[in-house]
Order: structure tokens, then sequence, then C-alpha cells
């Protein structure tokens, strides 16, 4: 919108989109064809296209285990990076993300109730809605306590701090209950909090998109709000924005994206931190409308490369997803504290 | 309700918050085109004032009305259209161009994604043309200095197309020169565009000379109200700001000046303006000061007495008396130092120059800021008198004399 390059501007964001789409789509491919058995492009394509008889082993990895893998982790990635979007601006704050917040121990603590007690209790398996279902509350639960706290004090450290908090106590609750869970569902529990796409199947990814779509889309409309948003409640509320709605509305979206990822991949931390800083950097623009589908695209893709690193760099071996978001994550917050003198 | 036309009018009004009154009775009833300032010291209560007036906050007691509407009942998006803001608090704005910061004012009025039309870019250019920012328009915000900031922020709400504009101290933190830009670009806006204008400041003497109605808040009250010329007075304005000691308001000047009480050391002989920069000059480096003979209509003389300094008067358009000579010869002989401004002589103060050569003759010590020559023709060529030919000069050879 900068009035003078104007067009250069428009011609820049369309070749970024094109570049995180084709990214997008490439890391796709890798994780369809790349594993303990390689597959082809070719191949893929063909399979793709009904060529390949469905008792074919390449067949059932692809269709079985990789496409849904890789569809989970694309929509995964883009659940948490607008998820980290919407905090940021709600807390006008940039090192803000759901696992930063604790939302994804609250999370990890009912998923965890739900996985361990539910098992525990006899049940033979858990419905992935009820998993939500779990998930939902936890995340609900601590960004509750987040914005109580944050009406009180004004200090974003302090705020931080607090969620961290909740988040220590949802995860010694947590720890508890491991005490006295039984060892074949313990062993469960522990593969998913340390966050990983494995293991997803058809029905989970359909309830994946079909949450995670939806809500993404929801959080487009609200992209003109967003924008008055960054220049602050006050300012907000004087040219006709409902800031008290838009809040509402960006707390349900960004706890039922964080929620849904929580409950099927476990806790992933800072794809939800990352992704918006390097869209914010890369497009050079603060506007949502843009930011928006951009740490949509742009979280897909660094799940896939994180879920494709942690696959395939030690393999046999697979790493924990958590692992490969935090090496890289972790740098980029530090980066970020120290480039912000005024926190 | 209101049938004269007013753009913002006020029905018995207490603000504060929740039930907890700060201000009982606010009276403000704001014509097309006038600007309207609450002035006051921090904490008095102005900008809880300025949020109730806004619909931010809601009132104690009573309403506030926006032409013939309830503002708090009022749509948000209506009230925008009317009604724009600008506010103290400083803006945490990444990769936002100072035009995208004014492009938001247009936010009641674009479509459900903000698109900008045409229309909407030629509002936000002459905007940002009238408050001189359009030059900035391709900057970083951050990168901008507060006065900048300012402005592109006053941008921001006229593209609101608002007919009313209420502002929280918006000269606060800005150099002298924005300031007056500030004031200025609002002041046109009244006049040229009938834009109606309620500010808060501090600064009584910008809003002495820039005001139409001043309201003079203090402890929780609006203790006047009326034009600046009937309301602000010394007295006034030393009980608003509480200055019991020390300074001293002039409200012909409208600016305040430091008194100086100390026992008269330096007598100092002026007229015409030219005592303002010694006096200060003196007080600055702590000697008392007795100054004459000065007419009553003298800017001297005015600056003298909110100053408090002791000053030998004639009334104005009078002739000099010998009770008043007298007087000045007493003063002069007590004061260790005389210095001569530099006053041009003339036909009503020809005693001036008598009282100098009285100087020389008793053997004074005597700091001039006379041309030597016309020294010479005032006092003859002897006279022992010390030429200075800068405040510079002036302030060193005194701090020599203290040492």
């Amino acid at each position: 919108m900068k009035n003078v390059p104007k067009m250069r501007t428009a011609i820049n964001y369309v070749f970024l989109f094109c570049i995180l789409l084709g990214g997008l789509f490439l890391i796709f491919l890798l994780n369809v064809g790349v594993g303990s058995a390689n597959i082809s492009v070719r191949d893929i394509f063909q399979i793709l296209a009904g060529k390949v008889s469905v008792t074919d082993s390449r067949y059932l990895i692809i269709y079985r285990i990789r496409i849904p893998r890789a569809l989970a982790s694309a929509a995964g990635g883009a659940a948490l990076a607008v998820a980290g979007f919407l905090l940021q601006t709600f807390f006008a704050n940039p090192i803000v993300e759901p696992y930063v917040l604790g939302i994804s121990s609250g999370s990890s603590l009912f998923v965890g109730l739900v996985l361990l007690g539910g098992i525990t209790f006899g049940a033979r398996s858990v419905s992935p809605m009820f998993l939500f279902a779990g998930a939902f509350f936890g995340a609900m639960l601590v960004m509750v306590i987040v914005i109580i706290a944050a009406r009180k004090v004004k200090s974003i450290i302090t705020l931080l701090i607090i969620g961290m908090m909740a988040g220590y106590v949802c995860s010694a609750a947590t720890s508890i209950m491991t005490a006295f869970a039984e060892r074949e569902s313990l062993q469960m529990f522990t593969m998913w909090s340390m966050g990983s796409f494995a293991g997803f199947t058809w029905s989970q990814v359909g309830l994946l998109y079909a949450i995670v779509f939806p809500m993404i889309f929801l959080a487009f409309l609200l992209a003109k709000p967003l924008n008055a948003l960054n220049l602050g409640d006050r300012y907000a509320e004087s040219m006709g924005i409902n800031v008290r709605l838009v809040r509402y509305a960006l707390i349900l979206i960004s706890s039922v994206l964080t929620a849904v990822v929580t409950a099927f991949a476990g806790p992933v931390s800072f794809i939800g931190l990352a992704v918006p800083h390097i869209c914010r950097i890369a497009f050079n623009t603060a506007d949502s409308r843009i930011l928006i589908p951009a740490a949509a695209i742009g979280g897909g893709l660094m799940a896939g490369f994180c879920d494709f690193t942690a696959r395939n760099i030690m393999s046999p071996v697979e790493l924990p997803l958590g692992a490969i978001t935090a090496v890289i994550g972790a740098p980029l917050v530090v980066y970020l504290l120290m480039k912000r003198g005024d926190l | 309700m209101n049938d004269l036309g007013y753009i913002l009018s006020t029905d018995h009004l207490d603000v504060g918050y929740e039930s907890r009154t700060v201000i009982r009775n606010v009276d403000i009833q704001a014509l097309k085109g006038q600007t309207i300032c609450l002035l006051g010291p921090n904490g008095a209560g102005k900008s809880t004032i300025l949020r109730t007036l806004t619909g931010m906050l809601s009132p104690v007691n009573g309403c506030v009305y926006i032409e013939k509407n309830d503002v708090r009942r009022m749509k948000s998006a209506d009230r925008a259209k009317k009604l724009a803001v600008v506010l103290t608090e400083k803006l945490n704005l990444n990769m936002t161009s100072a035009y995208e910061v004014a492009a938001m004012g247009r936010t009641p009025y674009t479509g459900f994604f903000g698109r900008l039309t045409d229309e909407d870019k030629e509002i936000i250019e002459e905007c940002l043309r009238t408050v001189g920012a359009w030059e900035l328009r391709d900057r970083d915000y951050r990168s901008l200095s507060d006065g900048e900031k300012q402005k592109v922020m006053i941008a921001r709400a006229l593209a609101q197309r608002p007919e009313l504009i209420v502002l929280d101290e918006p000269t606060s933190h800005l150099d002298i020169k924005h300031k007056i830009e500030v004031v200025r670009i609002l002041n046109k806006l009244a006049i040229e565009t009938g834009l109606t204008v309620i500010l808060a400041l501090h600064d009584i003497d910008i809003a002495v000379k820039f005001c139409q109605i001043v309201l003079l808040v203090k402890d929780g009250k609006i203790v006047a109200q009326g034009r600046p010329e009937d309301i602000v007075r010394r007295d006034t304005v030393d009980e608003l700001y509480g200055i019991e000691e020390g300074a001293f308001y002039d409200s012909i000047l409208g600016s305040v000046e430091i008194c100086n009480e100390a026992n008269p050391e330096i007598f100092v002989m002026a007229g015409a303006g030219c005592g303002i920069p010694v006096y200060r000059l003196v007080s600055r480096l702590g000697f008392g000061i007795a100054t004459g003979i000065l007419a009553q209509n003298d800017i001297d003389y005015v600056v003298a007495s909110a100053m408090k300094l002791t000053a030998v008067s004639t009334r104005s358009f009078q002739p000099i008396r010998e009770e008043e000579i007298r007087q000045a010869q007493q003063c002069m002989e007590r004061c260790r130092f005389v210095i001569d401004t530099g006053f041009p002589v003339g036909q009503e103060n020809r005693e001036n120059a008598k009282l100098l050569r009285q100087a020389v003759g008793r053997g004074k010590r005597i700091f001039s800021l006379r041309d030597p020559k016309d020294s010479a023709e005032i006092c003859g060529q002897n006279a022992n008198i010390v030429h200075v030919s800068s405040m510079a000069e002036l302030s060193g050879r005194l701090q020599g004399e203290l040492a």
C-alpha cells in the first residue's frame, strides 16, 4: 500500500506467495516420496492417478502412511502459525504463541486425562472428537487465566511468566497423572507428548481439515478489524471497530486452532512464533490481509519441513518433532528479544 | 435537546470511573468551528472528561450528545464518522508506513476487507498534505520523530472526515517547532473547514493564544470557563497550577516568569524591552535586582513586575516626577553595581540619562551594553564605564565580580 512503489509491492506479494505455494508443494512431494522406501515423483503421480494396484506396497505406504501424515503436517502447521499470528495481534506482542503462553500445556493436560484416564478406566480406544474436546477445554482454560491476568498486569513479561507458570502447573498435573497411569497407555501418551504428525488416520485428517480451514477462513474475515487493532484498542474503537467482539473471536479461533493440532499431533512449539515473524519480514508489512494467508501457507511449509527433517535426518531413527521445531525456533526467539529493546 | 446546532453538548454531566465521580457538572456546548481547551495541571481529570466526551467512558451521571444523539448509544461506525480522536498513548507499530497509518482513518468507510477506493486515496493524500506529512508517507512510522508521528496521527483522524476532533495533550513531548505547527494546523482547520476542536493542554501560553473557549480544571472541579481573555488571569492561573512561590503568570504576555525577590544588588537601567533579557540573565546568576525608571506601559515594567523585581515606575504616558527620581537615586545608592541596558533615550525618559550620569559621578561600578560612542555622548568621554558587547560577556563580568 506504500504509495509510490505500489505496483512493485503487488508484484512482490504475488512472487512471494508463489514461492510459498511452490515450497509447500515441493515439501509435500518430498514427504510423500522420501523415507525408508523411496518413491519417485513419477510413481507418486501414477499412484495418485490410480494406475497402480491397491495391493502394491508403495500404494499402501503412500496412502496409509505418508499422504495422511503430509496432509496433517501442512494443516497443523497452518493452524499453529495462524493461531500464533492472532495471539501476537491480541497481545500486541511479537513473542507470544500458543506454546509460550502455556495454552498447549493446558491442552496436553486434558488430552492426558482423556488418553490416560480413558484407557485406565477401561475404554478400549479414544474417539478423535473426544480428544479434541479435551484439548479445546484445556486450551480455553489456560487462555482464560492468561486473559484475566492480562487485565490486571500490563507488563508483557509478567504476562508471559504467568502463562508459563500456568503451563508448568498443567505439566506438573500431567506428570502426576502419568505416575498413576498404566504402562500401555503411558507409552502412547509419551509418544504423543513429544509431538509428531505420525500415525494420522484418514478420519483424523478429515476432522483436522474440517476444523482448521473454516477457522483460518474466519480469521481472514477478521483482517480489517485486526489491522485496526494494531493501533491499540482505543483507536480501533474510535474508528468504529467492535473491539470486544473481535477479541472474543480471536480467543475462540486461536484456542480452537491450537486445540485441534495439540489433540492429534501433541504440543508443537515455535511454529506459531517463528512463521508469522518470517512472513512479516519477508512481506515487509503488518497487513493482516496479507499475513494471514501467508502465515497459513508458511506454517504448512515449515511444519512439513520440520517433519521431513525429523523423519530423515537420523533415519531410520525418527526424531521427536518438538526437538526440530525448537532447534529452529529458539534461536529466533532470542534474536527477536535482543532486537526489540522496548519489551 | 439542542436546537442551536451544537456539534457536541453535555447535559448534567458528571464524569468519573464506575461510580466514583471525578468531576461534577461538566458543561460543554461546542459549536461548529470552535476550539475548546481544557487547561489544568496533570491529574486534574482532563483525560477523564475527554474520554467521556468521546464515549469511551460512560458518564457517572448525565449525557453527552453528538449533534442530537447520545454518544454512548450511537453505533460505533456512525460515531467514527462524526468524531475522531488523537490520544496520548504511544503506538507499537511494526512494518507500517506513515501512509498506512493515515489510511487507517478510512476504516469507518471502507468495505468488509478495508480495500481503499480511489476516493479514499484522494482523501488520505489531502489529509496528509493538510498536516504537511505527505513527504513522510513512505517512511516507517516507527522511524518518525514525535512531532512527525503526531502529525500523521492527526492526518489519520482527519481521514475519518469528522466534524469534531478530540485531542488529549497533542503538544506534549513535542519540540517548539512542532508544537506551533500542530496548533496552527488545528486552528486552520477550525477556521477554514469548520472542524470543531476539543483538546486538553497544559501549555497555558498556547491555550490562551489559540483557543476560543478555555475550561480551567482543578481538583475535580471546573473552576472557570469562558473566553481566555476573561478567565485566564494571573490569580486564576497561579491558583490553577498551585503556583504559590517562585514563579508568576503574566496575563498580558501569556507566559510564566520566574520570581526574583532577592535583596537588590544590581540596579538595571532599562526601557523599551532592553531590560527583559538582562533581568533574566542577572536573576539566573542569583543577584537581586532593582530597576527603573520605567513607565508602567513599558514592556520592561510588565516583566519586571511579573518577576516581582523592585521597580521604580511612573504612570503611563506621564513625565517622570521628582519623587520617582529620588526613589531611583535611593535604590541605586543601595546597589553594588549599575547595568545600563542601552535603552533608547528620548523626551520622556531624559531623567534616566541624568540618573546614569549621576551614577558615574558617584563612582558606581557600571556595566554598559550601550555602544561606547553613544555612551560617551550621554556620560562624557572619560566616564568610568565597563562596556560589554554581549550578554555572554556581561554574564562573565558579573560572575567575575562574584568571585
